[in-house]
């Protein structure tokens, strides 16, 4: 089915620059076939640990495409925040919540997703393959040494980008607050929600009721009956009470 | 100008207002006796403050000066062209009004706190009556029509409300509905007569409708002056208002409120606004003296007929309700009559004839309700009069003031209702009324001699009106108890709070009629008596216009003796039927029919049928087309409409919800769907746009344009161009491609422009015909 | 010398594998790799374009795109994190609450 969605994609091929073979476009190709492979691997594997790891290495040889295109600084950032930062994120979260997977793929709803996600794919991917390669290039031959470098795309950044510049900024800072704020455990939740009203739906209820009656949150909540300034006596059942059963 | 001065009126309807929001809102929890202070406290407030603002009219304003206030300083409503600005006036006419209403206001107070004493309901009873005092002094107050009508739609509500006090009884609150709605036609007359006025003059002030009679003397329909449609509007809302026919079939059924709100709302004031308007409104009134005559006439009518309602009744209120319906037509007949002026001189009213039997009324209605009051509470709540007889001993106060009031309203000098009757009776015999422009003969005859006509019909009217007041008084006070034995023990003479008042207004009802003495009597008094001389004419002449020519002395004294020996013999008669040896009192009124006299008394005792009447004619008829409106038109059509789309979009909700199963990833799929449509549909798009083409024609040359495509596609379109009768072209071009072409021949030719995009085949053409000549 | 098309067909790729993982895995932390794939395409293809066309300004937005792409890995994340702790389970398949 992949093949059958890149065969289109063969219309972005020059067929004069077919013949055009030469050392760096045999290298990038390389790079490029390890790229797609580790793509594919992340998505087949069964283990969350492996798939992560397959993406590093999709990180890495995408890094090493970047620089095929005078892309030093960001090739460089690649590593660093996507290879490094991110991806260790994805395995800490991975570690948390420490879960092997029994069923990988979605089943349901399988001819629907073909019909309706893969199929249009065919034409997106024609329309989008003829406009781009209709694109008129200005420069056909290699940019100058400068293009690329940390400096030239700084000046870049700190000159005409530098409001947006900013804006990223604050965007991160909001990003790690709202992570704080979904992340954060249920037992401290709970407890700056006590004052207010006893009987507050711990905020993990928004995601919808409990499959069991044991859930997480309900189970985080100790009940002391009759403890002063604590939970009331009736915490725990209201909690209950609010779990209504599942739908399935 | 009229000379105006500033005095804070708005307290004068304010404070009831807020003693009824207290009681209203905090009378339950404030406790009984707070509430009776406030409430009294309160009309006694406005009171005092009516003395004192009348004193400073009376003093320290020229005559015609009118003292003037204004709830806001800035205007109230500004809407388009109107400006409406909630002021208050004090003239002479509303100066007479205030003080009967809080003076009599305050006595009915009074009596109430006593007679109501052991109601449960008795803050709110006070609350609504506030209420009605409020409102009732805003009506008088008010210096323009909007405001007049709030006045007017809160005493509405208001009697509304006390109608219906004992709501837990259907037919009670059911009585309340029927004043309600008969009301609501009274008030659209006005609100119609107001909608004229504004239009016609632009203001709706009473001060500045005489700067606008000419605007108001314009012809309107069938060549009339619009001030006759504005006069009849009116009418037909004072006809509302004060149970004149055809809409006096509420007041006998409100009786079914407590009887101090008989007395106060639907005998001394509230139903007297009807003939306060028509007074207020004179200025439009006069432009068309016809109306004026069409208010005497419905007047005298209403007067004759429910003044023979009145003789068959035997409820004791009921009796007093249809006195009060038809003492409203001689007030009618007062502020209807009119005697045109010479040519290019206006003519002269009896206002304040009207208006002065509306003070005496007040006061010996007042008192006849409040007896009946006293009496019923006797009785127990008993008010079937051929239940009762003998109460003279056992209720001496209530017999005395019963016995003035009865003099009074029979017209027997000198008590007061004898000069405002003769005031009206010689005022309508003098009246003429001009004819409206292009009148016939008969219009013209009844405008010379309706006064006459309506003389003896009032006369007629007052003789019946002796007659059951004194039967009434004769079977209650006069004979041997008819009542239970249990009924008769329990006799007792109302405590002190209700007979003072029940005395008070028995002195007013005996003195207040010297304020109208007519002039031509005192000028045959020393000279130190001649201020006594038509004081209340004087006192009304700057607002209302001057009384009907004077009377000689001579023609006041045939007119008063005629009076005076037709009521002298109703009463004679009233005595020989029920009298002590009465022979009417052996025959009690009974539903059987044997003789002639009987089925008329009959017809009579049932009103003649009207409500009946009404019922088929009006009530019936709307019942059904609201049954088939509801039925059909809203339950059929309108809800059918309503349901059928509601339906359409509920069909839809249950196809597409399956759309919605909550499965993220489907969702996922539908944007990669949509954005493929999104790029693919412009592609086609282009073709489309790019086929079409212009024409330019120069001779036989033809050159057309087309419109090609954008940066991105120009290079890959392929143009055909098919010129009709010659050889076709085939290009391939970027940007705006150009075609030339020449015929050689002349005529009709078709050019066809055919674009395919190589990239993927897809193909659109456009025609256009070109005539080559 | 190498034809801009070449990075754009791998740019295709990637994003198509990326799209697959999406509507396909049921395990929220592959979509967000998935996700994280196809932000990459989507730079590949710009860095493309800013060569072809020498503009550094294609470069700068991949520096944005990098930014937003770890704001995002940051919150979905946590969001992942936190429907763990309640529903004991990260199958997006489960997690059919916005239903009818």
């Amino acid at each position: 089915m992949i093949a059958l969605l890149l065969a289109p994609t063969a219309q972005l091929v020059d067929p004069s620059a077919m013949s055009d073979i030469n050392l760096p476009r045999v290298i990038f190709w390389i790079f490029a076939l390890f790229t797609i492979l580790g793509a594919i691997s992340t998505l087949m594997r069964k283990n969350d640990i492996a798939a992560v790891m397959s993406l590093v290495f999709t990180f890495f040889m995408l890094a090493g495409v970047y620089t095929f295109l005078s892309a030093h600084f960001i090739a460089v950032l690649q590593v660093l925040v996507y290879a490094g930062a991110i991806m260790v994120l994805f395995i800490f979260v991975v570690m948390v919540l420490n879960r092997d997977e029994s069923e990988p793929w979605v089943w349901r709803g399988l001819a629907g997703k073909a019909l309706f996600g893969v199929l249009p794919l065919l034409p997106l991917c024609y329309f989008l393959c003829t406009y781009l390669r209709d694109m008129p290039t200005k420069h056909p031959d290699a940019p100058d040494a400068a293009f690329g470098t940390v400096a030239q795309v700084g000046q870049l950044l700190f000159t005409d980008y530098l409001f947006s510049f900013e804006v990223v900024s604050v965007l991160l800072i909001i990003a790690v607050i709202a992570a704080v704020v979904v992340a954060r455990s249920a037992k401290s939740n709970e407890r700056d929600h006590q004052p207010a009203d006893g009987a507050a739906p711990l905020p993990g209820h928004r995601f919808g009721e409990p499959q069991t009656g044991t859930s997480y949150a309900s189970n985080a909540v100790p009940t002391p009956p009759g403890s002063g300034g604590g939970p009331s006596p009736g915490h725990g059942p209201a909690l209950q009470a609010q779990g209504r059963p599942g739908p399935h | 100008m009229t000379p105006t001065s500033n005095f804070p009126l708005y307290l004068i309807p304010l404070l009831p207002l807020l003693a009824a929001a207290f009681n209203l809102l905090l009378g339950r929890r404030a406790g009984k006796s707070t509430v009776t202070l406030v409430a009294l406290g309160s009309v006694a407030g406005s009171m005092f403050l009516t003395w004192i603002a009348v004193s400073r009219l009376f003093s320290a304003l020229p005559a015609g000066g009118v003292l003037v206030d204004s709830f806001f300083t800035a205007p109230w409503i500004k809407a388009g062209d109107i400006t409406i600005s909630a002021s208050l006036v004090l003239d002479n006419l509303s100066a007479v009004l205030c003080l009967i209403i809080t003076g009599i206001g305050l006595l009915i107070h009074i009596y109430s706190t006593s007679y109501m004493e052991h109601e449960e309901q008795y803050t709110r009873f006070f609350g609504y009556m506030n209420l009605f005092m409020g409102a009732m002094l805003i009506l008088v107050l008010g210096d323009s029509l909007p405001i007049t009508f709030i006045g007017w739609e809160g005493v509405g509500l208001c009697s509304y409300l006390l109608i219906g006090f004992y709501y837990e009884k259907s037919a009670f609150a059911l009585a309340g509905r029927k004043a309600f709605v008969v009301n609501r036609i009274g008030d659209f007359g006005l609100l119609i007569a107001m909608f004229l006025i504004f239009t016609q003059a632009g203001t709706l002030k009473y001060a500045a409708l005489g700067n606008h009679l000419e605007a108001l003397h314009e012809p309107a329909w069938w060549g009339l002056p619009v001030a006759y449609f504005i006069g009849l509007f009116v009418l037909l809302g004072a006809t509302g208002k004060s149970a004149q026919i055809p809409l006096y079939v509420w007041l006998p059924d409100a009786m079914a409120g407590p009887t101090p709100v008989s007395a106060l709302i639907h005998a001394a004031t509230m139903v007297t606004a009807g003939v306060y308007l028509i007074a207020r409104m004179h200025v439009v009134f006069e432009l068309a003296p016809v109306t004026l005559a069409a208010v005497a006439w419905i007047g005298a009518i209403t007067a004759l007929f429910a003044a023979t309602i009145g003789l068959a009744q035997r409820d004791l209120k009921k009796v007093l309700a249809y006195s009060t319906v038809s003492q409203l037509g001689f007030m009618f007949v007062g502020v209807g009559s009119w005697m045109a002026g010479d040519a290019g001189h206006l003519g002269s009213s009896n206002y304040h004839a009207g208006i002065m039997h509306l003070m005496t009324h007040a006061f010996f209605k007042a008192g006849l309700f409040l007896g009946a009051g006293s009496v019923m509470h006797a009785m127990s709540g008993e008010g079937d009069v051929w239940k009762m007889g003998g109460l003279r001993k056992h209720l001496p106060s209530t017999h005395w003031t019963f016995l003035i009031y009865c003099l009074a309203i029979s017209g027997i000098p000198p008590f007061s209702g004898f000069w405002s009757k003769d005031a009206i009776l010689g005022g309508v015999f003098h009246a003429e009324w001009q004819p409206s422009p292009g009148a016939g003969g008969l219009e013209i005859f009844f405008s010379h001699q309706s006064g006459h006509i309506l003389y003896g019909v009032l006369l007629l009217a007052a003789a019946f009106t002796s007659f059951y007041m004194f039967r009434l008084y004769f079977l209650v006070f006069t004979g041997h108890f008819r009542g239970t034995h249990e009924q008769e023990h329990h006799l007792h003479e109302s405590p002190p709070a209700m007979t003072i008042v029940l005395w008070i207004l028995a002195i007013g009802a005996i003195f207040v009629g010297f304020l109208g003495v007519p002039t031509s009597l005192v000028e045959h008094l020393p000279e130190s008596m001649h201020w006594m001389g038509d004081m209340l004419g004087q006192w009304l002449s700057p607002a209302v216009h001057g009384p009907i020519g004077e009377d000689s002395l001579a023609e006041f004294g045939s007119f008063a003796a005629i009076a005076t020996g037709v009521s002298v013999l109703s009463i004679v008669a009233a005595y020989v039927l029920y009298g002590r040896e009465g022979k009417g009192l052996a025959h009690e009124p009974s539903p059987r029919i044997e003789n002639p006299a009987q089925a008329i008394r009959n017809v009579v005792a049932h009103k003649y049928y009207v409500d009946e009447l009404y019922d088929w004619v009006i009530v019936r008829p709307l019942r059904f087309l609201s049954y088939v409106l509801w039925r059909f038109v809203d339950a059929f059509i309108i809800d059918g409409i309503v349901n059928l789309s509601a339906y359409v979009i509920a069909l839809f909700g249950r196809l597409f919800k399956y759309a919605q199963n909550g499965d993220v990833q489907r969702y996922i799929v539908g944007i990669i769907a949509g954005a493929a449509l999104l790029l693919v549909a412009p592609a086609y798009y282009t073709v489309h746009e790019a086929a079409k083409f212009e024409v330019r024609q120069n001779g036989q040359e033809i050159t057309i344009t087309a419109h090609g495509g954008g940066p991105m596609t120009g290079k890959r379109l392929r143009y055909r161009v098919k010129w009709e009768a010659s050889d076709t072209e085939f290009s391939a071009v970027q940007g705006k491609p150009s075609f030339t072409h020449r015929y050689d021949v002349t005529g009709d030719k078709k050019i066809t422009v055919e674009v395919t995009d190589t990239r993927w085949n897809s193909t659109s053409s456009n025609t256009q015909s070109v005539m080559v000549n | 010398m190498i034809p801009t098309s070449d990075f754009l067909i791998l740019g295709a790729m990637l994003f198509c594998i990326g799209i697959f993982g999406v509507i396909l895995r049921r395990n929220a932390l592959i979509i967000l790799m998935s996700i994280e794939l196809m932000l990459n395409a989507a730079n590949l293809t710009f860095l493309a374009f800013a060569r072809a066309m020498h503009d550094g300004k294609g470069q700068v937005f991949a520096f944005f795109i990098i930014a937003v792409a770890a704001a995002e890995a940051a919150v979905g994340l946590a969001l992942v994190v936190g429907i763990f702790r309640n529903r004991r389970s990260v199958n997006v398949d489960e997690l059919t609450l916005m239903k009818h």
